[in-house]
């Protein structure tokens, strides 16, 4: 099994490379990443000037963190759900649930892509953010090497939300629609545009059990002053809690990814995929 | 090398489409080093039938057995040993060729000795690919893409390979390149090979065994000559006396002939046609939609 899976990871790495490649190479894929990372850098340009009085610190440098955790949840989660649902139309997904080890190679596959194109994004955005906003690095090496940390940790812990939306919608134009609308109800429900604390009780648990609301309170406890703190629940960071939910989320991915993909080339066959390809050509 | 080995089994093999019955108790067997090849009318159940021995679907009911497995609960070794040429696909089109090969042969490196003759280059060469191993696939014709589906059924240098009309689009020269691979997977590994196809002059020259699917049912099982000899009258005669035209239809045309001759001197314009595999296909699917009419013709 072990010479198995290693060329299982060894095919799905160059899977993941191949894929990023290919959309570094479409202008309609670029533009999608680089429209993110700039249109939350212009936010941060008009923000940047206003201060919050009690700690002459400017509103952009608190809307970092948030800005950082949407792009990861649109990445990592909108991004991989409609890749998921268009390669289960257009044969790709059915292709690898043939191939030895296939169902292993096609999430790995898509995590390493995912890396790789927000590592792409968060250069961009960090390159933008660095000299916008003065002091947004105020917690110096160590605080950025933690946000990094929580980073690597969230995008293992949002990658399962992809796989789960990319394997419920079985077209990309669905993904568009209801996925659009399931993430902004995340965000919403995850204490991104404003603390979770003011919010009714029950979207509170709820945003408690998502991965969206962990990233976001350990990238504020990486990145912001510790005044902050006090507009947490309980006035922590809670970052053991963090670490667990996010650590939990991923484990969940890695076990749940290949389970998901199996059931789903289980639904789809052959026959099904022409036809969905002929509704989704006569809709073009 | 055709073996005794049996690769392929089923036994009363149904399958239900809500109230449509696609396959209504097939049984089918296939050994090591057999081709054959299944031929039958358009939704007769020919990729129903392959998708089930690839255990992509899950049969209504009967016995299913690829290897002596279930290929619904196959494991990964147990997949390495079978490819898989379906019918169509359209992924993977921003991918260069040689980098796509590149990447399933890593899937299947820990089930395969090293062999230089089974490369991904040396692969390419032999479905003529050579020259656009670094183009997009997309941007390959419509025979070239099917030429690379047939080189991602071989990749894993399979026991068994599964076809689903794997020549369409191809020219001539192309189709006998590739009838000359199969004939050598099947006679120098024991490939076993199992193909659909509406080409008959192809299957008659590849298939060492033709199974005729029709209405859920097989029509017909045998070599092209075994299904021509249970047509009656496989060869046809004709010939003039004066201004009458006649034909006849024989199974010993021979004799037919010799008579004709002595008993009439008159007779011109004599022609023999031994009927084609098309006859023949035509015939049993007529017979097996409706056994009555096949009766009054006879």
């Amino acid at each position: 099994m072990n010479r198995i899976s290693a060329s299982a990871l060894r095919a799905g790495a160059l899977r993941g490379a191949i894929e990023f490649r290919n959309s570094m190479q479409r202008p309609s894929d670029l533009s999608f990443y680089l429209l993110g990372a700039i249109s939350f850098g212009i936010a941060l340009w008009f923000l940047r000037d206003q201060e919050i009085p009690d700690l002459g610190i400017s509103v952009a440098v608190v809307v970092f963190p948030t800005a950082i955790a949407i792009i990861m949840l649109f990445v990592a989660t909108y991004g991989l759900a409609t890749l998921v649902s268009t390669e289960r139309e257009d044969g790709t997904v059915l292709r690898l649930s043939i191939l030895p080890a296939g169902t292993l190679t096609y999430p790995w596959g898509q995590t390493v892509r995912t890396l790789l194109e927000l590592a792409f994004t968060f250069a961009v955005f960090t390159v933008i953010a660095t000299v916008l906003v003065p002091n947004v690095w105020n917690q110096g090496w160590f605080g950025a090497l933690t946000a990094l940390g929580f980073l690597i940790l969230g995008v293992f812990a949002c990658l399962p939300l992809g796989f789960i939306l990319g394997s419920i919608f079985n077209n990309p134009r669905s993904v568009g629609g209801w996925g659009f609308l399931v993430l902004g109800a995340i965000v919403y429900a995850s204490g991104i545009i404003q603390p979770l604390t003011e919010l009714p009780v029950w979207i509170q648990i709820i945003g408690q059990v998502l991965p969206l609301y962990w990233l976001g309170l350990g990238l504020r406890s990486a990145l912001l002053p510790d005044g902050f703190v006090g507009a947490e629940f309980g006035e922590s960071w809670r970052t053991l809690e963090s670490l667990g939910v996010l650590g939990g989320w991923a484990i969940a991915g890695v076990i749940l990814a290949p389970l998901l993909l199996q059931r789903v080339s289980r639904r789809d066959s052959f026959a099904t995929l022409a036809q969905r390809r002929e509704r989704a050509l006569q809709r073009v | 090398m055709l073996t005794d080995e049996v690769v392929v089994r089923t036994r009363d093999l149904t399958m239900h489409y809500g109230s449509k019955v696609v396959l209504d108790g097939i049984d089918i067997e296939v050994h090591r080093g057999e081709v054959v090849a299944l031929l039958g009318p358009n939704g007769a159940g020919k990729t129903t039938t392959i998708e089930i021995l690839e255990g992509l679907r899950s049969p209504t009911s009967g016995l299913v057995e690829v290897f002596g497995i279930n290929p619904l609960h196959a494991s990964i070794e147990h997949r390495a040993r079978v490819g898989v040429v379906l019918q169509s696909w359209r992924d993977h089109g921003r991918w260069r060729v040689r980098e796509f090969l590149h990447h399933l042969s890593i899937l299947y490196a820990p089930f395969r000795a090293d062999d230089a003759t089974w490369s991904v280059d040396a692969l390419l060469e032999r479905v003529g690919l050579g020259d656009r191993a670094r183009s997009r696939i997309a941007s390959l014709s419509g025979g070239q893409r099917r030429r690379l589906d047939v080189a991602v059924g071989l990749i894993g240098q399979p026991d068994l390979l599964f076809l689903d009309e794997p020549t369409t689009g191809f020219d001539p020269h192309a189709r006998r390149e590739f009838h000359e691979l199969m004939h050598e997977l099947a006679d120098t590994r024991s490939t076993a090979i199992l193909l659909t196809t509406h080409d008959l002059a192809e299957a008659e020259r590849l298939a060492d065994r033709i199974l005729i699917l029709d209405g859920g049912h097989i029509a017909a099982n045998g070599s092209a000559d075994d299904l021509a000899r249970s047509v009656a009258g496989a060869t046809e005669v004709r010939w003039r006396v004066a201004d009458d035209r006649f034909v006849h239809s024989t199974d010993d045309a021979t004799t037919f002939v010799r008579d004709l001759l002595v008993g009439d001197p008159g007779v011109t314009d004599l022609e023999v046609r031994r009927s084609t595999l098309e006859d023949t296909y035509l015939t049993m699917v007529a017979r097996a939609a409706n056994p009555t009419f096949v009766e009054e013709t006879q």
